[in-house]
């Protein structure tokens, strides 16, 4: 302890250098992290969260809700299967909304049955009971979508009121209000007077008792080749960007993260074969090689946790902020994670330069050959 | 290259010339250490002197005011002519480029350069002639017996080796003096004894003064006479 | 100088380190870069690619096609606005395009326009039934000549040629008649489809300054329109600019960590030399010429882990299947990567400076005594 303290109060320029770029790649990795999982969040959130279990598209809508189209004749087969206990239209419209706080992009979704297709998070107000009523998504109450406010559809000038408010209930990353299948249908009519027969974009469908959401799947996308079901988990991984968006960020995550322990363990080494010298005079004197490897961790350990202390602290005050309609939020189990993950890489690392320390043979402190050559 | 320098010392007849010299060490504290006290040495243009003296005697201290590595804290030094007193750190770096050649007791070569290269390092960081330096460099090393060594790495070479590229990067830029610090610590007795009758000979053929610090009483008999220094003090 | 390069060529092992983290970084900031491109590209392409001058949508449409229309009166009212040359409509309708040879669940996401102005790279209006085809749906399978069934309503259309980078929201694109994409739309989107003469955007050739034009416009139909010179529609592409500063800000603490890093090693390897240092000091060197050196190194270094980089993401890009990933590897890309972790390495170098100036040439003398 003495040691590493020691030498860290020599050198503090070398290890502060090496802190701040540990900290820097911490923060990075952090916000990176809250980025990708709120921007998931905002993009199927809805999706997730929402009380049907399975899902069915048109296979020609390819996993886009408002790409997609379930004709009479599907919905009519769907219907009829006897392991589905309940089946609801879904419909999805996108508008532009006035409301107090300016023009939004909104995302309507009208369900026709509470059990297969409303938010599940509802933290507070309620679900729309009458026409005109709409539950948001809670991040966007500050843009006057909150309980009570009004929003305005134009140009049609179509009004919806806002009567609740749900969490992670967002599609496509903005404004999301979810509907009874009523004022949704009203809304399309409003928005655009040459609209034909209103179909419905999707239908949430629920299993009977003792099937499971895997077997209604099945039951459903045998009815026809037209037909796209998925469990409400598949539908949000399989919504189109979403598996570009992890992949991306996989591939950004793992090179960041290696990073990491490359700065540390090269740091390490590089300063061990730089104090060859004083460490083979030490072991001369009689310092059992195991004190020195424990310096060097001590020194790794003290690195990492004031590193990665320091990351999550310049971390901490951009989850507060809203990017483009995203708003991030602190990652608990991310933080907890990646720290567990960087600090043992980083730790790990050291022990690179832990096996030189213990390659060292005192007598060479008398012919001075040290660790170097 | 014409002995320029070394023609100069000839005309003027000093090598080196100092007088009063002292150097003082203020520490933290604010006590002071003096290394060097009026210190007062003449060389003639091809003297060879060995300074001898204990472990902080003031010998290293001494012979880096003369090469101009270091200030003084008063008095007065001349080189090979040149009043080198009150130069400024660019000045002295210029003027040890140009004058003086310098054998350190360790780290004497750079460890990555052939032994031709580590002759021509002195160039260029200076002058950079180019072509005239490559010549000097081939004929000295020609002269120094290191002919078929030139392609070689540091680690490449013997203590002996090593110490003769030294002793050649010193007189590539024909200085009017040059500056010996142990030249025969980390050889045994009879490499030592080698090494010292070449600096005699390189030495004396060209008429370039020396300075051999050392505190080894073996190969004192090699130089024109001998310096005593004790506790910054210069034995007369 | 020549030292400095000297030491690179003859001791590459101690600078290997530096060049391994660096050339990580490296590759970092060019992936970053890329993936930003290719994102905004995917989306843009289309627009990007209008030869017009303004785009005109309707009022509170956002600049989203889907949200806008524009009748057969209000395009009379923007043509009669001075400078204005003459107008295009275009309209979009997106939808999965059956692919004979694909499975039956194997759509391709596409976007079909339809367009009177042919934006630049698309020849002239095809006949009723037949589109240009974005060469990205070349990975989904379609060829020239292949007939595609759009939507559900399964529409036809045949393939009669390819276009490059015009793609749309990420999705490969078809060039029709606006006859053709009427149809296809009323066929498929039976509550979105659009009465004759009705388009969702008007494409604007003018004849004098885009922007002042594109004033007018707004100025002429009291605001019952939204226009934009093409650079700001692209920009107004929702998601566009929040990506652009997202990944911008990303990308420059990035470059920051490079330069933390390089301090950092730059800082290890003059300690490790300051003896030498001493001593070429003391043979005549200046601290100037000593530090160039430094800086010398770090930017081959830095170079060198550059190069491998822009092979290493090239190679990515190679083995990543289209589709999966939206990368854009450009050459300017990766020059400004480059670039910027050169900056970096010189920066990262100046730290070094003041241990470089600190070297005491009487360092040299009496060490080891």
């Amino acid at each position: 302890m003495f040691l590493a303290l020691k030498e860290m109060a020599r050198a503090k320029v070398r290890f502060a250098l090496l802190i701040g770029a540990i900290a820097l790649l911490v923060f990075l990795i952090l916000f990176q992290q809250s980025l990708q999982n709120e921007l998931l969040r905002s993009f199927v959130g809805a999706i997730e969260n929402q009380t049907a279990p399975v899902l069915v598209y048109s296979v020609d809508g390819q996993r886009v809700v408002q790409a997609s189209v379930i004709s009479p004749d599907l919905e009519a087969g769907i219907r009829e299967l006897p392991s589905a206990s309940e089946v609801g239209r879904i419909g999805q419209g996108t508008f532009t909304a006035a409301t107090a706080a300016g023009l939004f992009d909104a995302t309507i979704l009208g369900y026709e049955s509470a059990a297969v297709g409303a938010p599940t998070r509802i933290v507070d107000g309620r679900l729309p009971e009458s026409v005109g009523e709409g539950i948001a998504s809670d991040v966007d109450e500050k843009n006057g979508f909150g309980i009570g406010d009004t929003i305005v559809l134009e140009p049609s000038g179509y009004q919806i009121t806002i009567v609740g408010l749900a969490a992670n209930a967002q599609l496509n990353a903005g404004p999301t209000v979810f509907t009874t299948y009523d004022t949704y249908a009203e809304s399309v009519a409003a928005q655009n007077p040459d609209a034909g027969t209103l179909l419905p974009n999707v239908l949430g469908v629920a299993p009977v008792e003792g099937v499971t959401d895997a077997q209604l799947v099945a039951d459903v996308n045998e009815v026809s080749l037209d037909v796209d079901a998925l469990t409400r988990a598949d539908a949000a991984d399989a919504t189109p960007g979403v598996s570009q968006v992890r992949s991306s960020f996989r591939i950004i995550f793992l090179l960041y993260g290696l990073v990491v322990p490359c700065v540390t363990g090269l740091f390490f080494l590089i300063i061990t074969f730089q104090k060859a010298n004083s460490l083979t005079l030490l072991r001369a004197i009689g310092a059992p090689a195991g004190r020195l490897v424990a310096a060097l961790l001590i020194q790794a350990t003290i690195i990492m946790v004031a590193a990665f202390g320091i990351g999550t602290l310049l971390y901490t005050p951009v989850t507060t902020l809203e990017l483009g309609g995203l708003t991030l939020r602190f990652e608990t189990a991310a933080v907890i994670i990646w720290g567990a993950v960087l600090m043992s890489l980083g730790i790990a690392s050291a022990l690179l330069a832990a096996r030189r320390v213990l390659a060292i043979d005192p007598i060479d402190a008398t012919t001075g050959a040290g660790v170097g050559r | 290259m014409s002995n320029t320098n070394a023609a100069t010392a000839t005309v003027t007849g000093t090598a080196l010339e100092l007088t009063d010299v002292r150097k003082v060490y203020t520490l933290g504290d604010g006590s002071e250490v003096v290394a060097l006290a009026d210190a007062s040495l003449t060389l003639t243009s091809d003297e060879m002197i060995a300074l001898v003296g204990p472990s902080g005697s003031g010998k290293t201290t001494l012979c880096s005011i003369a090469g101009g590595i270091l200030s003084a804290t008063s008095g007065s030094i001349v080189v090979g002519g040149e009043d080198i007193s009150g130069h400024s750190a660019k000045e002295l770096t210029k003027f040890r480029q140009e004058k003086v050649g310098f054998v350190f007791q360790s780290v004497n070569l750079v460890p990555f350069l052939t032994a031709r290269e580590n002759l021509l390092v002195v160039d260029e960081l200076g002058r950079r002639t180019g072509g005239p330096a490559r010549e000097r460099a081939d004929q000295l090393l020609e002269e120094l017996g290191l002919a078929d060594r030139a392609k070689n790495l540091p680690s490449q070479l013997s203590g002996g080796q090593r110490q003769r590229v030294a002793i050649g990067r010193a007189l590539m830029n024909d200085p009017a003096l040059v500056l010996f610090d142990e030249p025969t610590s980390a050889l045994d007795t009879h490499l030592g004894e080698q090494v010292m009758e070449l600096i005699r000979q390189e030495m004396k053929t060209r008429g370039i003064a020396a300075i051999v610090v050392t505190h080894d009483e073996r190969i004192t008999h090699y130089c024109d006479r001998s310096v005593h220094i004790v506790d910054g003090y210069l034995q007369s | 100088m020549k030292l400095a390069l000297l030491e690179l060529v003859r001791r590459p092992g101690r600078f290997a380190t530096a060049a391994v983290i660096l050339t990580l970084i490296a590759v970092l900031l060019m992936f970053l870069g890329g993936l930003l491109d290719g994102l905004i590209s995917s989306s843009t392409n289309a627009i990007k690619a209008q030869s017009g001058d303004v785009i005109v949508y309707s009022e509170s449409s956002q600049a989203s096609f889907l949200r806008s229309r524009i009748d057969p009166e209000l395009r009379s009212t923007v043509e009669s606005v001075p400078g204005v040359e003459s107008t295009g409509g275009i309209g979009i309708v997106q939808l999965g395009a059956r692919i004979p040879g694909n499975g039956p669940r194997d759509l391709a996401s596409v976007a079909l326009f339809g367009y009177e102005i042919p934006p630049n790279g698309v020849p002239d209006i095809p006949a009723d039934g037949e589109v240009w085809a974005d060469e990205v749906l070349k990975a989904d399978g379609v060829r020239d000549g292949m007939e595609l069934l759009l939507g559900p309503a399964r529409s036809p259309v045949t393939v009669i040629g390819f276009v490059k980078d015009t793609t749309f929201n990420g999705q490969g694109s078809l060039w029709a008649s606006p006859a053709t994409w009427r149809s296809v739309l009323a066929d498929n989107r039976p509550d979105a489809q659009l009465a004759d003469g009705v388009f969702q955007a008007l494409i604007v050739v003018g004849d004098a300054d885009p922007a002042a034009i594109a004033a007018d416009i707004d100025a002429t139909t009291e605001d019952a329109t939204e226009s934009f010179t093409v650079p700001e529609a692209v920009k107004a592409i929702p998601g566009v600019e929040e990506q652009q500063g997202v990944f911008n800000q990303i990308i420059g603490v990035t470059v920051v960590i490079a330069l933390v890093v390089i301090a950092l090693f730059f800082a290890l390897l003059t300690v490790e030399r300051t003896s030498l240092y001493g001593v070429l000091k003391a043979l005549g060197a200046m601290s100037r010429t000593i530090f160039l050196g430094l800086v010398a190194q770090a930017t081959v270094v830095t170079l060198v882990a550059g190069v491998i980089a822009a092979g290493l993401v090239l190679i990515l890009d190679a083995i990543i299947p289209p589709g999966a990933i939206p990368l854009d590897v450009s050459a300017s890309r990766i020059i400004t990567s480059i670039v910027l972790l050169l900056v970096a390495a010189v920066v990262g170098c100046s730290f070094s400076l003041r241990r470089v100036l600190r070297v005491d040439p009487a360092s040299a003398i009496g060490t080891g005594s």
